[in-house]
């Protein structure tokens, strides 16, 4: 752990509520943490509530998925997700523009196409000509990344999970979603690949506890095949307080809850509390210690 | 036979002096055709009557191709000229349709692989990843024995005298059952005609699925075997029906299957619990699973792909092979053949232009009046634009959208089909229009059933072949000498 190391303790809860009694549901979730460079994850546990045993595996992506078969029937459906985890600050790198020719034949290049909820329009096309002209260096994507926050307004409830570029734009406020499909949108279309990042935003200061929702930002490659993180919504590159827990070409890739289920409900309302805290240096040490003597004990009990 | 005999008797039946399915390049009778036309000729007095006989006995068995309105599907047209092939003609082209299958096959298990061709630039990227068939969530998953595209239905149409390929369909291609079917309502009402010709039978094509199927069970000893059908309101029920029946499998439909801890079960009469090994799947992939693929589906069942992800059940054809099949991976497929096979391609294209390329579009643009635009995502022969039949106004605004949306059109050249002799209602013959879809099966080698469904326009004017368009079909003889 370096100087530069922050450490979070995460906790995630939804509640599902169904609309009447349902006697079967199955449910995929993207809610562990995906470790890359300077993120780590020291613990994790996720408890379903009816209990179920979850099963994992990585997805195309690269996340991770949990699928949890609830078999007993229940009006109401808890997933509690606790973790432990740290990340430094990135290096903020200027990145280099691709070759078009070379971008052809790269797997990165799924994330300069359109996907279902990132169309290359016209509106953006024209939006990213209006501030940037013909550049499409990197400096005008990180222009772009400031432009957005300063041209649009975040706004909770201003829009749905559902809502599309276009409402942004024509309402001209949203929440990080939204500017995270917009920025998606408008880098895409300058030739830049682009993937969506889920994840959550902590505090900066030690001690300090954020309560709110999940978060999203972007990640932009680079020709050297490396992604670093923008953040339109707060128009800066991601820092050590941006916690990643999924990417994907946009939000249907790294939805943190997929269900289906049967039964009379008609659908369920989910309600969702994040509550994220910078942990001190002392409560790192203890989180270590007890794993420590958790693996010690588990080594007495199987030579004993 | 002379050479002016030939065109007198070709005459006769309404044949052109072109080049056709019974006529060569100088209007000269096929040797495959001549004893058979020789005999309709003898024949003619009661051929109006084996018309009527024909129909009476599809519909007795109730072989039906389309929607149901009002509860009952309607018949499948068929007329009882068959088409024939000569053995020479059968080896060149099946050799020709196995060469198509192992490439389209080895391609899907690439696109699910390690994307060598897209990282070589034989099939474009931007293409696969903006597939509605390419599945992302199956990227990694190697069925058993790596075979995906169990059964393709490659779709052939004769121009100029020479097969060329026209459509691929390794999804779900349907139509085997009325080709065999075509070949028992033949058998049973003009079996003297079969004395004319050595005609190598078709019946062993169920026997050969299920040994396909039964291979790749996770419990060979005793697979439980299922026909999975989106129900009877699918055009294609009849066909379903009668492999579930030929192949001794259970037809079911998706809310009959239920995944337990990643195990596929279905109810057997007596309402116990059966463990399923092998899907033989008429339902597009991206219906199978709404957990995984599109949720709002009611035809598949929950689970399945983990399920077939773990190797609990295997599922024919493998899902995401929609992949191979989507119409603008078309024209790259004779690049497949080299790339993987190294091999050249033993049969061409139809001259075909992927519009997503500035220069091939420009192409398409400039010769228009030569081409016909099909949407992608549609089959069934709908929504086909005839470049030569429209006025210049409706061309100019029609070609303004497929620019604005090229991804989303397929231009290829217009082709003359090679026409074949058929019964004219009222009596006499008349020539239409008839295409060929030979269904290859791929085991450890592929193997291809002699001859297919012959489709055959609805009227001598249709320019498209398709069942879905009122065409019907034929008996398709292969010779085997």
């Amino acid at each position: 752990m370096g100087t530069d190391t922050l450490t979070y303790s995460v906790s995630h809860r939804t509640v599902l509520r169904y609309t009447a009694k349902v006697s079967l549901s199955y449910n995929e979730v993207r809610m562990r943490p995906r470790d890359r460079g300077s993120q780590r994850t020291l613990a994790f546990s996720l408890l379903s509530n009816p209990w179920a045993v979850p099963r994992s595996r990585v997805d195309y992506f690269g996340n991770f998925v949990h699928r949890l078969d609830v078999t007993t029937p229940h009006e109401l459906l808890e997933f509690s997700v606790d973790a432990v985890v740290e990340n430094a600050e990135p290096r903020r790198r200027r990145l280099s523009e691709w070759d078009q020719d070379a971008l052809a034949g790269d797997p990165r290049l799924e994330f300069v196409l359109p996907s279902p909820r990132v169309p290359l329009g016209e509106n953006t096309r024209s939006l990213w000509h209006e501030w940037n002209g013909d550049d499409t260096s990197f400096e005008s994507v990180l222009a772009t990344a400031q432009r957005i926050r300063r041209e649009l307004r975040y706004v909770s409830g201003a829009t749905t999970v559902e809502s599309s570029i276009d409402d942004l734009l024509e309402g001209g406020a949203g929440v990080c979603q939204d500017f995270t499909h917009l920025f998606l949108a408008m880098v895409r279309g300058a030739g830049w690949p682009a993937r969506y990042v889920s994840g959550y935003l902590g505090p900066v200061d030690e001690d300090q506890v954020v309560e709110g929702e999940s978060h999203a930002w972007v990640e932009v490659c680079g020709s050297d095949g490396r992604w670093l993180g923008l953040d339109p919504t707060t128009g800066e590159h991601a820092g050590a307080h941006h916690l990643r827990l999924a990417v994907g070409r946009d939000y249907g890739d790294v939805a943190p809850h997929h269900g289906l289920f049967f039964g009379e409900a008609k659908g369920a309302s989910p309600d969702v509390t994040v509550r994220i805290a910078r942990m001190s240096n002392q409560q790192v040490d203890r989180v270590e210690h007890h794993a420590a003597v958790h693996w010690q004990q588990q080594q007495q009990q199987q030579q004993g | 036979m002379t050479t002016d005999a030939g065109v007198a008797r070709g005459l006769a039946f309404g044949l052109p002096r072109a080049a056709d399915e019974c006529v060569d390049l100088d209007g000269v009778v096929r040797p495959p055709y001549a004893e058979l036309l020789a005999t309709l000729e003898r024949a003619a007095a009661t051929l109006p009557q084996l018309r009527r006989n024909a129909q009476e006995w599809f519909a007795d068995r109730g072989v039906t191709f389309g929607v149901p309105t009002e509860g009952v599907a309607p018949i499948f047209p068929f007329d009882p000229v068959p088409r024939v092939l000569s053995s020479a003609e059968w080896r060149s082209l099946s050799r020709a349709l196995s060469q198509r299958a192992m490439a389209l096959d080895l391609f899907v298990s690439d696109c699910y692989g390690s994307q060598r061709a897209i990282r070589h630039g034989v099939v474009p990227g931007r293409l696969v990843y903006s597939s509605t068939g390419y599945l992302r969530d199956i990227v990694g998953i190697r069925p058993p024995r790596a075979t995906w595209c169990h059964v393709s239905g490659i779709d052939v149409v004769r121009v100029n005298g020479t097969f060329h390929v026209l459509e691929d369909n390794v999804r779900i291609p349907s139509g085997i059952a009325y080709a065999l079917e075509s070949r028992r309502a033949m058998e049973s009402l003009a079996p003297e005609w079969f004395k004319l010709a050595p005609v190598r039978p078709i019946h062993g094509y169920t026997g050969r699925l299920r040994r396909i199927l039964q291979r790749i069970a996770p419990r060979q000893w005793d697979a439980d075997i299922v026909v999975l059908t989106p129900g009877s309101y699918n055009a294609a029920y009849y066909e379903h029906q009668l492999l579930a029946a030929e192949m001794n499998a259970t037809l079911v439909e998706g809310h009959e299957l239920i995944v337990v801890e990643d195990e596929v079960y279905r109810r057997d009469a007596e309402g116990a619990a059966q463990r399923v090994d092998v899907i033989y799947s008429r339902v597009n992939s991206e219906w199978l699973d709404p957990l995984v693929f599109r949720r709002d589906s009611i035809l598949g069942a929950p689970g399945l792909i983990e399920a077939w992800r773990r190797g609990n059940v295997a599922i024919a054809n493998a899902p995401g092979t929609g992949v191979a099949d989507d119409k603008v991976i078309y024209p790259y497929v004779p690049a497949m053949i080299r790339y993987y096979l190294g091999e050249e391609p033993l049969m061409d294209n139809v001259p075909t232009y992927d519009l997503t390329d500035a220069q091939q579009q420009d192409h398409v643009v400039a010769n228009f009046d030569r081409m016909v635009l099909k949407p992608v995502d549609a089959s069934g022969g709908y929504g086909l634009h005839f470049g030569r039949l429209m006025s210049s106004n409706e061309a100019s605004g029609f070609l303004d959208g497929v620019k604005a949306n090229p991804r989303q059109w397929l231009a290829q050249e217009e082709v003359a089909l090679s026409r074949a002799v058929c019964l004219r209602a009222g009596g006499g013959f008349e020539p239409r229009a008839v295409d060929l879809r030979p269904f290859v099966l791929l085991d450890e080698r592929p193997w291809i059933v002699p001859g297919g469904l012959t489709r055959v326009a609805g009227d001598p004017d249709e320019l498209v072949v398709n069942s879905s368009h009122g065409g019907g079909s034929k008996d398709t003889w292969v010779l085997t000498h």
